[in-house]
């Protein structure tokens, strides 16, 4: 094997890597910042993953459901600045979400088969 | 008569958390009237700058949001339903000023969020004026203890949106705020208008404390939009 193909090789090599590293990455990302979930709605395909991060240097939680009707699908605190959490959606649906602690919070994921 | 103040301080609760008011907000440029309080040692800049602008329209919302909201519960305490109505509009309708306020420099999601966040602690003060009228301590001491936790919530905001507003300073001024606006109610609880309107003008000027720095921290956040 030369040293053009030995380079080749390891191109792909680090193409394939990353795209794994990419499609093992949670998206979308939520901040959680200004007191909002930032964006506030989203749209999501099964099986994805979607993590929330605290920007507000005070404790948030994603709650699912409504202050009204919780559906207790999901209940996660973030503690303060920095924390993050998340939740995979493997059914379609709409589910909304809020925070406890501050209930005019409020998101939205659609999921999408 | 204490049923009645009761159910009249729990209607205004409802109005002012829910924000019904069908009154107006001025933005805080329509709001540039200088403080009384506002001594001009500390101003930083000429009343004709922007900055000028901004911390004289701060200490104006701030300053009339303690006023309103002694008459609103002086009212209430009086038992007197038709001006205590009144009152809480006109102070929800200064609540959504300070929003736009705050909207005007970062935004309408800011403004949406942060409304909520100011009416919970009227809502909290109208708890506790609830307590002083019933002679309820459990529920004084209730409100008390969530007006403390919201000053947390309150400095985590301006904070978050603000580099330059520590998070622990602006709860320990709002928590001041909490405290003199405490000693208005208390004394008005009390019959006792002197002491009463001494400690409205004391709490009125203690906002001043909260508008100058918030202004400043503005304005050095935002210094091009705030040069003349």
């Amino acid at each position: 094997m030369g040293a053009r193909e030995i380079i080749g090789a390891g191109s792909a090599l680090a193409f394939v890597m990353a795209a794994l590293v990419a499609s093992a990455e949670p998206i979308p990302a939520i901040d959680v910042q200004l007191f909002q979930f930032q964006p506030g709605a989203v749209v999501v395909p099964s099986g994805t993953t979607v993590t929330w991060t605290n920007r507000d240097d005070i404790e948030h939680t994603v709650t699912s459901g409504d202050p009204e009707h919780r559906t207790g699908r999901f209940d996660l605190r973030l503690q303060g600045r920095g924390a993050s959490t998340t939740v995979r959606f493997s059914e379609p649906g709409v589910y909304l979400y809020f925070c406890d602690r501050h209930p005019s919070m409020r998101g939205e994921i659609r999921v999408d088969p | 008569m204490r049923t009645q103040m009761i159910a009249w301080v729990g209607t205004a609760s409802v109005l002012m958390l829910t924000g019904c008011t069908q009154a107006m907000a001025q933005g805080p440029g329509h709001a540039a009237m200088a403080s009384p309080t506002a001594g001009a040692s500390t101003m930083a800049a000429s009343s004709g700058t922007k900055a000028a602008q901004l911390r004289a329209g701060l200490n104006n919302l701030f300053s009339e949001h303690v006023y309103l909201a002694g008459a609103a519960t002086n009212a209430a305490l009086g038992g007197r339903e038709a001006e205590f109505k009144a009152a809480a509009g006109a102070l929800d309708a200064n609540s959504v000023a300070i929003s736009k306020a705050i909207g005007s420099v970062y935004g309408e999601g800011a403004e949406k969020a942060f409304l909520p966040l100011w009416r919970r602690h009227i809502g909290f003060v109208v708890d506790y004026t609830v307590g002083v009228a019933g002679n309820d301590k459990a529920k004084q001491d209730k409100a008390v203890g969530d007006l403390v936790n919201y000053t947390q919530d309150f400095g985590a905001f301006l904070s978050s949106a603000n580099p330059n507003l520590p998070k622990s300073v602006v709860a320990d001024l709002v928590k001041h705020h909490v405290v003199t606006l405490k000693d208005v109610i208390d004394a008005q609880a009390s019959k006792d208008p002197a002491r009463a309107y001494t400690a409205l003008r004391s709490a009125a000027g203690h906002m001043q404390m909260i508008a100058d720095p918030l202004a400043e921290a503005i304005v050095k956040q935002f210094p091009d939009k705030f040069s003349s």
